[in-house]
């Protein structure tokens, strides 16, 4: 059954829970820990395959925003946004034995999402739009998109991967963004 | 690329997403950290390739990784200077080691309230039927005194026992009543138990002592229920002797002097 004081927690927004974090109040991280531990626990799994790597890093990220959540600066972008990139910058770091990043995430990697993901709704929409724009890519595009975001090569590394001509890789991957971009920010 | 703005937008899509290579990189990031229109720009492409993660197919963390967490949290607010400025979590609260004490001791919390309730309104029926009992051993007392001085009345010697009956001309309805007094006169004592129909609701009985010299003295008004005797036991005047009983039918609560159909009489001698 879900309490009254649950159902505040679901409806509490990213800000206030930084807030009361910022106050030392433990709920409010566990109630951003359940807002957004599977969408992070997802990306980690995909990019690591690994699933104690995985979940040491949800881990350490949830344990940095309590440290330092007084340097968060919700005007400035969303959290479930930072919390996507510093997942992701975390595990290609882990995937290509690279230093973790800096403790300075937080002011470094300012992140605007125009969806509002602060609702387990939002997110299973946001997935499947997702999945369908990246479905809707030719498969090349799609594999260098993949290749890029989920293993964090670069254009070069892509080209030397798949054995095509590094202008071809740039072509792919610019039209990509393209696309995406006019599919899911319309 | 250190002094311009990027020329294509979709730069600040591959910069976020990791795929420029290091000449390109180092260029962009050497002009973005001196203008404040591309970082915006910047932190709307991260945003753009962030949610590529809603990919990956759906992985839920197991249990074990938010409760050590949580474990961390609070062994770092435990720590030195953490513990002051620590805010606990409320009852809602899932992570909190408090919050699952909470949580555990709630339930036990609520059945001590509800068996201290149930104690206490028990405890209140118990007094109230203490109550009720006391009441019941004085009433019995009292009954078990006058039983006991009818007892002796009628074992006196110098009691009178005096049958009343009814009289000639009494309505047939009273025809069949009938009483008995105890008369005492040394002690100045009496009692009265009778069987008469129910009065009419305006109506009373009333018992009265006829002396030998001197109107009759009220010994008492009854109001039978609908078959049941009536008992009555009374001291009376000192210095009074008794020359019959009576019991008149009078208006509802009594007269000072029977005023009404005497229904049932009996002398003393």
């Amino acid at each position: 059954m879900v309490t009254a004081e649950k159902r505040a927690e679901l409806k509490a927004t990213d800000a206030s829970l930084i807030d009361r974090i910022v106050q030392r109040d433990e709920s409010a991280l566990a109630a951003l820990y359940d807002r957004y531990a599977g969408m992070l626990s997802s990306v980690l799994n995909r990019i690591l395959r690994d699933t104690q790597a995985a979940e040491e890093i949800l881990q350490d990220i949830f344990y940095q925003l309590w440290r330092n959540a007084a340097q968060f600066d919700a005007s400035r972008g969303s959290l479930s946004g930072w919390l996507l990139v510093i997942a992701r910058n975390r595990a290609i770091s882990r995937l290509r034995r690279h230093n973790p990043a800096s403790g300075d995430e937080l002011n470094e990697n300012t992140v605007v999402v125009a969806s509002n993901l602060e609702s387990s709704v939002a997110q299973q929409q946001l997935m499947t739009k997702v999945k369908s724009a990246l479905d809707n890519l030719p498969k090349e595009q799609r594999a260098a998109i993949e290749l890029a975001y989920f293993e964090g090569l670069t254009h070069s590394e892509i080209a030397q991967r798949t054995g095509d001509p590094l202008g071809t890789v740039k072509t792919r991957l610019r039209s990509a963004v393209e696309t995406l971009k006019r599919d899911l920010h319309p | 690329m250190s002094s311009e703005h990027p020329t294509r937008a979709e730069d600040f899509d591959l910069y976020a997403l990791g795929a420029l290579d290091d000449a390109e990189r180092k260029a962009f990031e050497s002009h973005v950290a001196s203008c404040a229109d591309c970082a915006e720009k910047l932190a709307a492409a991260r945003g753009r390739v962030a949610i590529l993660a809603f990919a990956a197919p759906a992985v839920v963390p197991s249990p074990g990784v938010k409760e050590t967490l949580m474990r961390q949290v609070i062994a770092s607010a435990e720590g030195p200077g953490g513990s002051a400025a620590r805010v606990h979590p409320g009852l809602a609260a899932d992570g909190g080691v408090f919050a699952r004490w909470w949580a555990a001791l709630l339930p036990v919390a609520g059945a001590f309230a509800l068996a201290t309730i149930l104690l206490w309104l028990h405890n209140e029926q118990l007094d109230r039927q203490l109550a009720d009992l006391r009441n019941t051993i004085e009433q019995q007392k009292q009954e078990l005194a006058e039983t006991r001085h009818q007892a002796d009345l009628i074992a006196a010697r110098e009691t009178l026992v005096i049958p009343l009956w009814s009289q000639k001309g009494t309505p047939e309805s009273h025809a069949e009543g009938h009483a008995r007094v105890l008369y005492n006169a040394k002690e100045g004592m009496m009692t009265y138990d009778g069987w008469l129909p129910s009065a009419p609701a305006d109506k009373s009985y009333q018992l009265w002592l006829v002396p030998m010299n001197g109107a009759p003295i009220s010994a008492g008004v009854f109001n039978p229920k609908n078959g049941e005797m009536s008992h009555m036991m009374m001291k009376l005047p000192p210095g009074v002797t008794a020359k019959e009983f009576a019991v008149s039918l009078e208006p509802a609560g009594g007269m000072p002097q029977p005023t009404g159909p005497m229904v049932l009489v009996g002398p003393t001698s």
